[in-house]
């Protein structure tokens, strides 16, 4: 018994189609309306109807149907259909549709009926009307129909007569071996009748249930179960299954789900809505509620990067290592109910589960050997509520030697885990000990990981076992800076620069995951926690920090994505502050105290970590600023540059344009005061929210090339500025606060676009807190677009160089600075105030290949000299074969001629330092660069 | 309703069917007007649940007297439950047969009749009736003569005024059992719908009945007049009878219900009427 799709294509129809044509004798089509469609009944009496045609299914016998003159129910003639024999090489079944090619109007029609008997006791696998070779829209099948060698009639009700005005399907049938062997049937007297005689007309979807389905925005759900029941004249339901097209369906809140006409559900919004369908005039039984949660609640951001080395790892998912096979990640064991997703989170694949119960990831084919492993990790996010008692269960099962389920040699082991390790709507890492799976005695053979519990959606990444043992992390290798601070403005927690307070607990047991330990970083004590989930530090006795204004830390981690800092007074009061996360190197923050309110900071008995990854801490102390002050002591630094090269707004070094109102009522609520701080005249926002300058006239700053501002504030946690042209058009720029003293900033105006620089009209700020501003002006650099001065002439000892663009040094000889890489770039030597410069105009990239290749193993820093006006994006590469590069960020454009230093560090270990042999820029602009060289 | 229990007489009931249509030019069978009066009567007017009218209506519990599924190897035990026995709220008497374990058989139903609260003898007797369906349903609406406990069956009489099988939904039976004409030598004669069924719409069932005739009709449609000389024994009908109004399941003159047989089914019964002739 074989089951066909329809969907029979073109190709198959023209490969096998074999064509009956036979024109009746009894009607003249020719004769009638052209706009109507024939209502022929007979389809099969003792011949082919009027306009009837054959053709066979694709892969069907293509002879098993003929015309049969011996056995027949009545007249001359029946239909005979010969079912092969399994492995018929001509064909696997009997199946066929007879169609015409003008369709005919059924719709005084109740059924289509015939007379049929076989060979044998038989079962037909499907038989009925509709199937028309293309579209089939009002298919209708019957399926299982039971023959036997007696003539009997049989009835294929239509759904809805009215729905068949033009239908060209007048009967298909598919029919397979019965066990094996092939067989005889006839059918004779096939037309449609009006019986009269078929009762309670009864329609289903969904096979008549209420289903309740959850669902999502943007999922699909396809509604099957279609059923047409009827009563035959023998008091004998018979069920056929009508195509979708018989169907109207219908949506009760189309806001949340619509559907289709053919009974495509599409979830577009949160809330519940019930599908329903009509047969006809009547209501079929049986309906779908749709309660969708919206939009997918999932990660915004991906799980922490694994830092373990891949030498150390077995890994089945995850994006840093290469993964072992896994047969399957849902084995959809019985009762299971889970569902399994492969989604990207910020580029990076991570499996969503939804509807989890339990579910089996199974790599019983290629078990894994995970003996010489310490750890299992796997990094999990739920948006489901972790309250105690929700718990995620994690399963080990191995296989043992037998390599197979049972046999006696299994062993497994589950462990659960609950809140707080457990956190909704964050990645939590597990680093789950191997030991701690006490009954999974030995897991050379491991074979499935099931996962439960509570938490129905959940998003999991990053599963590896690893040896933890002899290959830690990485960490960082400089100590973090060492503080500056008074300290007597200090309350120093953990720092070896200042006397920490004393007794203070770095690892109270609050049930977290976390590894807290203390190491040496390049000789300084460093707090690491490794695996963070969340970690406290209780104070010995509460602490009054009060008179304090910021907290001070310095944080280091490659691998966290997320890191908050909570300080807690008792209650308990807290209140995080997140830390940017993952970190260059080492960072410091100075965190405004007042971000804590309300913790009472006069009375402190914690601080608190949550997040993920590896951090280690450093200089956690409290300090007061200026001696505690919250107005600047000193005046902002005097500015040096050429007056004739700068349109002062506010500062007393320069004159200001004229008629320039510094306090225009824009509706802000911010008190704008000038006030003198060490002589000098300061601007005062007090209580920004907003506030605008109104120029005394509009500027045209096409010739300037930077905004200068400088800017003090203890108490500001968000400030920007805006540059303003008349439209107006309006950009801001973010300026680092709460600052540290005095803060400079000189911004490209470049960054303000789309600003029209040539019309700035107005200065706008935004922020909080109370800020001093001085020195607001416009420059230009350089005072040109080309250096008047000579790059500085280096002082280093030309034994400790390695030169390769300098007056000042013998270069390395051969060196083209010019190779052809497929640039854009025009390269020149040009006389800078006498000295030889390089100079770039036009950059996109442009190489340098070095005479010969370079072992600079022994030098410590690359130095350049670099001079732009116009460039906003400069890099430098060093190359060494492979090509094996990395790149340096230089600052531009500059103010005159800049000298940097880079550390050769800054190129590993991408770069073999012991085989250097090119160097690359990449950026724009024009730029002048000398004194390339190495030194120690 | 007492059928014998012979697979031939069984064999013969199902192969002897035939039809009988309004039209025929037998005038034997033409309609007569005459003037009745109504004497006794129930519209089942009442709440959804309710049971019918207890001063009219008796019911037979159980299998029988011979515990032999009232002499017709019936499947149903007969209850009065609101189950299986109620008023639908709508004016009419529904009498549901279902396919559940009860008292060690596999279906219940019901079956009601008027005696000891009203029996009599010839006028017109009628229902309005709407049938259920399926193979092995057997509903009917029928008499038996008021003497059946002093006389016994078939001495007493039974004039079948509607008998049906579900498994032919388009057919309907009437018949007349009496000695030495009962069960499957009963006279009956059947009418059927060639494009209608039974169990579509309500249909009026009725016989008229004097002293020299019973005439069976179906709607305004008289398919069969039984006179003394049609009979092969006594004409026992001159004494009072009474209504019954039932839904069997299985036994001999229907068959078993089969797994096809859709479950509940419910014989819903408009009203019934008893009239007497008046000049």
């Amino acid at each position: 018994m074989k089951n066909i799709k329809y969907q029979t294509s073109a190709l198959a129809l023209l490969a096998t189609l074999a064509i009956w044509t036979v024109i009746s004798c009894k009607r003249d089509i020719e004769d009638l309306d052209p706009a109507s469609f024939p209502t022929t009944a007979e389809v099969f009496i003792d011949g082919f109807s009027a306009g009837l045609n054959y053709g066979a299914f694709g892969g069907s016998k293509v002879t098993a149907f003929d015309v049969d003159t011996e056995v027949k129910y009545k007249g001359a003639a029946s239909m005979k259909f010969a079912v092969p024999d399994a492995g018929d090489p001509q064909g696997a079944y009997a199946g066929g549709s007879y169609f015409t090619a003008v369709g005919r109007n059924l719709s005084g029609y109740d059924a289509l009926t015939f007379w049929a008997r076989a060979s044998k006791a038989a079962t037909l696998d499907v038989v009925g009307f509709g199937n028309d070779f293309g579209e089939s829209t009002f298919l209708v099948t019957l399926e299982g129909v039971p023959v036997n060698t007696n003539w009997q009639k049989y009835i294929i009700p239509i759904p809805d007569p009215s729905k068949l005005t033009q239908e060209r399907g007048m009967f298909f049938y598919s029919e397979g071996p019965e066990d094996g062997l092939g067989y005889t049937f006839w059918i004779d007297e096939l037309k449609f009748e009006k019986l009269g005689t078929l009762a309670h007309p009864r329609s289903f979807i969904l096979e008549g249930q209420d289903q309740v389905f959850s669902a999502e925005t943007g999922q699909k759900l396809d509604i099957g179960g279609l059923k047409a029941t009827f009563n035959l004249p023998t008091g004998v339901d018979q069920s056929v299954k009508p195509a979708p097209a018989y169907f109207s369906f219908s949506s009760s809140n189309t806001s949340v789900a619509s559907v289709s006409s053919t009974g495509i559900v599409s979830v577009v919004d949160s809330g519940t809505a019930v599908i329903t369908a009509n047969l006809g005039s009547r209501p079929a039984i049986g309906s779908l509620t749709v309660n969708s949660t919206g939009q997918a609640v999932g990660p915004t951001t991906a799980a922490p990067t694994p830092t373990v080395n891949a030498d150390s790892v077995i890994s089945l998912f995850s994006n840093a290592y290469n993964n072992v096979p896994v047969d399957t990640w849902n084995t959809r064991w019985q009762f299971s109910t889970a569902e399994d997703f492969d989604i990207q989170i910020a580029g990076d694949d991570v499996k969503r589960y939804r509807k989890l119960n339990f579910v089996g990831i199974e790599f019983s084919s290629k078990t894994i050997n995970a003996s010489a492993m310490t750890h299992f990790h796997i990094d999990l996010w739920t948006p489901d509520p972790t309250e105690l008692p929700a718990a995620f269960k994690v399963l080990l099962v191995d296989f043992g030697a037998n390599g197979t389920f049972g046999g006696g040699d299994d062993a497994s082991h589950e462990l659960s885990f609950t809140r707080p390790t457990l956190v909704s709507e964050q990645w939590v890492s597990l680093d789950i000990p191997l030991s701690n799976f006490a009954g999974l005695v030995n897991r050379a053979h491991l074979a499935q990981l099931v996962l439960s519990g509570d938490l129905p959606n959940v998003y999991i990444d990053n599963v590896y076992f690893y040896n933890a043992g002899p290959v830690a992390p990485t960490g960082p290798t400089v100590a973090a800076p060492v503080p500056t601070r008074n300290p007597a403005d200090v309350i120093s927690i953990f720092s070896d620069t200042y006397t920490n307070i004393a007794g203070t607990d770095f690892n109270p047991n609050w049930g977290q995951a976390t590894v807290v330990s203390q190491v040496s970083v390049a000789g300084n004590n460093t707090l690491r926690y490794a695996g963070l989930n969340y970690q406290g530090t209780q104070f010995a006795n509460n602490l009054d920090v009060s008179g304090m204004t910021h907290l001070h830390l310095d944080f280091w981690t490659q691998n966290s994505s997320n890191l908050n800092i909570f300080l807690i007074s008792p209650g308990p009061v807290e209140k995080p502050f997140s830390l940017t996360v993952p970190t260059s190197g080492w960072a410091s923050v100075d965190i405004p105290l007042a971000n804590f309110a309300p913790v009472a900071l006069d009375n402190l008995i914690q601080f608190k970590f949550d997040g993920n990854g590896d951090i280690y801490l450093d200089n956690l102390y409290f300090y007061k600023n200026g001696g505690g002050g919250t107005i600047p002591t000193t005046a902002a630094p005097t500015p040096a540059f050429n007056a004739a090269n700068v349109i002062s707004v506010f500062s007393d070094a320069y004159t200001n344009i004229a008629g320039t109102d510094l306090n225009p009522n824009w509706g802000q609520a911010t008190q704008v005061t000038q006030t003198p701080v060490a002589g000098n005249n300061t601007l005062l926002y007090t209580g920004l929210n907003y506030q605008g300058i109104q120029l005394g006239s509009n500027q045209d700053l096409s010739n300037m090339t930077h905004l200068h501002l400088d800017f003090w504030t203890v108490n500001s946690s968000s400030l920007k500025v805006f540059l303003i042209s008349t439209g107006p058009v309006e950009t801001p720029f973010a300026l680092s606060v709460p600052t540290n003293g005095w803060a400079s900033v000189d911004i490209p105006l470049s960054s303000f676009a789309p600003v029209n620089l040539a019309d700035v009209f107005q200065f706008k700020f935004e922020g909080n807190g109370n800020i001093y501003l001085d020195n607001i002006l416009f420059y230009k650099t350089g005072g040109g677009t080309i250096p008047t001065t000579a790059a500085p002439t280096p002082a280093f000892n030309a034994a400790n160089v390695i030169s390769v663009f300098s007056d000042a040094y013998t270069n390395i000889a051969g060196t083209d600075l010019n190779p052809n890489w497929g640039q854009a770039t025009q390269v020149t030597q040009v006389p800078v105030a006498g000295n030889n410069t390089l100079l770039y105009t036009g950059l996109n990239y442009q190489g340098i290949q070095l005479g010969s290749n370079q072992n600079l193993s022994s030098m410590t820093h690359l130095h350049l000299d670099f001079w732009t006006a116009n460039s906003t994006a400069l890099k430098v590469f060093l190359i060494s074969p492979g090509p094996a590069e990395k790149s340096y960020t230089l600052t531009v454009p500059t103010s005159g001629w800049t000298s940097i230093d880079i550390p050769l560090t800054e190129f590993t270990p991408a770069v073999n330092l012991a085989d250097v042999f090119q160097f690359k820029f990449e950026g724009d602009g024009n730029i002048y660069f000398d004194n390339i060289l190495f030194h120690n | 309703m007492k059928w014998s229990h012979s697979m031939l007489m069984n064999r013969f009931l199902f192969t002897v069917i035939f039809f009988a249509f309004w039209g025929c030019k037998d005038e034997d069978n033409a309609i007569v007007d005459r003037n009745y009066q109504l004497v006794w009567e129930d519209d089942f007017a009442g709440p959804a649940g309710a049971a019918p009218d207890p001063a009219k209506w008796t019911y037979d519990i159980g299998t029988g007297p011979g515990n032999n599924g009232w002499g017709n190897n019936e499947l149903q035990y007969y209850t009065d439950r609101p189950e299986n026995v109620a008023l639908d709220g709508a004016g009419n008497l529904a009498i549901t047969a279902r396919s559940e374990s009860y008292a060690g058989r596999a279906f219940t139903s019901a079956r009601l009749n008027t005696k000891g609260a009203f029996d009599q003898a010839y006028g017109r007797f009628e229902a309005r009736i709407k049938m259920p369906w399926g193979p092995g349903i057997w509903p009917a609406f029928w008499m038996l003569g008021s003497n059946i406990d002093e006389v016994y069956w078939p001495q007493c009489g039974e004039i079948d005024i509607m008998e049906y099988r579900g498994q032919q939904p388009n057919l309907v039976h009437g018949s007349l059992h009496g000695p030495g004409y009962s069960g499957g030598a009963a006279i009956t004669k059947s009418f059927g719908f060639t494009n209608d069924r039974f169990d579509v719409d309500f249909h009026v069932f009725a016989v008229e009945w004097a002293e020299d005739y019973i005439d069976y009709y179906v709607d305004n449609t008289l398919y069969q007049r039984i006179r003394p000389e049609n009979v092969p024994g006594e004409w026992v009908y001159d004494q009072p009878f009474f209504i019954i109004l039932n839904v069997a399941v299985g036994g001999n003159y229907v068959g078993f219900p089969t797994p096809q047989t859709p479950f509940p089914q419910t014989m819903l019964v408009d009203y019934v009427k008893a009239y007497k002739e008046v000049n």
